[in-house]
């Protein structure tokens, strides 16, 4: 991937990026519009939507809470989104290799965003002693600057991991050795996986849940039977 | 005001958390407060202000409103800060169960679901967008108004029912929806085929299961990311 | 059942609470245990608005919770027990020998206090008084919700490596 082609979807992916925490946390960052926005850059918004909907599926399962990492998934489901939207239509290796690709980004997101917060412990550090003298200026230049910095991380992160996975997800496309169909039914599994275990993890204290579940089963069979 | 609530997270760090972002947010009203923004008061309130507070960014409204109503009424410092402590961690554990634990997670289904009934990418981007943030900005814009009109009592505009009871509603109506919703995404991300349909929702619920006994110790996403690291390793050198 | 887990946390109820760890856990009932919010109507009715409805939470000073610790304890639902400081909790395993761990969730940043862990911040005295637990036979660790690693009381006065 040459710099020039990744650029526009370095500034996707710092937009995005800021939504996650810092402004205005509309969720235009979660993978369900973010990688499809990512293909629509690319020019194949329906295979940005598909990794969008896995990436969705995976990402149910971040609370966004508590100071202990989270992976961040708006600038790597632009990545995700990018990356598989630019694979040839039909190749077995490409959503795999994209998913994993968009994985290992939020991964190292969510370490800059730790990196983010020390950097503006410190520089609070530094005006500590203005803004306990209630100085306007200095604390409007720490929320300024940090969410300058903020967008500046999220554009740098989409920056490397494009560099680097753009020609790697081509590379392992290109030498994929096992069939077609599993390819997509291995990544369904993971989602659908890890998508059951969040919503569990986080409903199964609702009351009558499993049984609105299985209402919600018989719908989809009866949209099955009569389609 | 308003606003800036938006972008109340912008300087978020492990020293002050959402504090600075408080302060930023209050900060054009306490320029009315006696002196402007050379004065005491003004001063000393923002300083205040921008200490230490931990809350959920949606819901931070309802504390920059009330805390915004106390400063202006002149209200004693030692009050404000005890009023200021013990609002955060109420405020913070209903937005959390409020969005981040049910309309998010709703909203997400309701947009796999559109997918899943062969929804074009405008479609879902665009219903899922709508959805979630109607409730968004209504609850930023009720949170700031309840603060400013209700001031220190703000406590019983809590009990307000949609933040009550809201969340086990919101819950059933996940679970209902994502009853039809996931299998028809997987159905279609799978492409045709029933065999394979009917296989992959056998190995999904038996690592439901697996992942349900586990619980609070499994993170999700860390076992996509091995599973996914592993199949790809596997195909590339066979 | 009775209490899982003995808490610290500066900011009493809170998502990572009832969210974190309660829905995992499927928590049913919370001892906040702290002098003056047990002694001020206006704010327990804030911390009552913070709990779910499926939730109880009962609201003690500290020399209550001594009394009523074996209450809590044989309550047949799993509950959470949190103070707001370490000299409460440190009060609290003096006089109830039945608690056998305790967690750290949330100390924050205050003049005085250095960092240790993202969301844990000591003062020498307080590092002091968590020695002081641990040598007392109580079990201390360091963990802000259920998914993280918790991290032993050495590991967390050895602070984080950056």
């Amino acid at each position: 991937m040459i710099l020039l082609e990744a650029l526009p979807i370095a500034l996707l992916g710092a937009l995005l990026g800021l939504d996650v925490v810092s402004f205005p946390q509309a969720m235009v960052s979660r993978p369900i519009v973010a990688a499809t926005l990512a293909g629509s850059l690319v020019g194949n918004p329906p295979a940005g939507l598909l990794i969008g909907v896995v990436l969705e599926m995976i990402a149910l399962d971040t609370l966004p809470f508590g100071a202990s990492r989270y992976p961040e998934w708006g600038s790597a489901a632009v990545v995700g989104g990018a990356l598989f939207a630019a694979q040839p239509a039909g190749m077995p290796g490409a959503l795999p290799a994209s998913t994993l690709a968009a994985l290992l980004t939020a991964s190292i997101s969510g370490w800059s965003m730790v990196v983010l917060r020390r950097t503006i412990a410190g520089r609070l550090e530094r005006s500590r002693d203005r803004i306990e003298d209630g100085s306007r200026d200095a604390l409007l230049s720490l929320h300024l600057s940090g969410m300058s910095l903020d967008l500046l991380r999220g554009g740098l992160v989409t920056l490397i991991a494009m560099m680097i996975f753009g020609s790697l997800v081509r590379a392992i496309v290109a030498v994929w050795g096992s069939d077609s169909a599993p390819s997509h039914a291995v990544v369904v599994v993971v989602a659908a996986t890890v998508a059951g275990g969040a919503l569990w993890k986080v409903f199964h204290s609702v009351r009558w849940v499993l049984w609105f579940f299985f209402g919600g089963l018989l719908g989809w069979a009866a949209l099955l039977v009569t389609r | 005001m308003y606003f800036r609530l938006l972008a109340l997270q912008g300087s978020w760090n492990y020293e002050t958390l959402n504090g600075t972002g408080i302060g930023f947010a209050m900060e054009p009203a306490l320029r009315y407060l006696p002196g402007g923004t050379d004065g005491a008061a003004y001063r000393g309130a923002l300083a205040r202000e921008s200490r230490y507070f931990n809350t959920h960014p949606y819901l931070a409204g309802v504390a920059v409103g009330a805390l915004t109503r106390a400063e202006l009424d002149g209200i004693e410092p030692a009050r404000i800060e005890r009023f200021r402590t013990a609002l955060a961690g109420p405020l913070g554990s209903v937005g959390d169960r409020l969005v981040w634990a049910s309309w998010l997670p709703f909203c997400s289904l309701v947009g796999i679901g559109v997918y899943g009934v062969g929804g074009s990418p405008m479609a879902v981007v665009g219903t899922f967008l709508l959805l979630y943030n109607a409730g968004h900005f209504l609850l930023r814009a009720w949170g700031l108004r309840i603060g400013l009109s209700r001031g220190l009592n703000v406590a019983a505009a809590l009990g307000n029912p949609v933040l009550r009871q809201g969340p086990q509603y919101i819950g059933s109506a996940a679970a209902l929806v994502a009853g039809v919703a996931i299998p028809l995404a997987l159905q279609r991300v799978a492409g045709p085929g029933r065999a394979l349909a009917g296989a992959i929702i056998g190995v999904a619920l038996i690592g439901i299961l697996l992942l349900a006994g586990l619980r609070e110790r499994a993170e999700g996403w860390r076992i996509a990311l091995g599973v996914l690291a592993v199949f790809v390793l596997y195909s590339v050198l066979t | 059942m009775g209490i899982h887990l003995y808490r610290i946390d500066d900011r009493l109820i809170h998502g990572q609470v009832v969210v974190g760890w309660g829905q995992p856990l499927n928590i049913r009932f919370l001892v906040l245990v702290d002098d003056l919010v047990a002694s001020s109507d206006w704010e327990k009715d804030l911390y009552r608005m913070a709990v779910p409805p499926e939730m109880e939470i009962y609201f003690a000073d500290v020399v209550t919770a001594i009394r009523n610790h074996a209450q809590y304890a044989s309550d047949p639902r799993p509950g959470i027990l949190i103070t707001g400081d370490i000299s409460s909790m440190q009060r609290l395993v003096r006089e109830v020998k039945a608690i056998g761990s305790v967690n750290l969730g949330g100390i924050h940043h205050r003049a005085g206090r250095a960092e240790k862990l993202r969301y844990v911040f000591l003062t020498p005295e307080e590092e002091h008084q968590l020695r002081d637990l641990e040598a007392a036979g109580v079990e201390v660790t360091a963990q802000d919700v259920p998914s993280a690693r918790a991290r032993p009381l050495s590991e967390v006065l050895e602070g984080e490596s950056r």
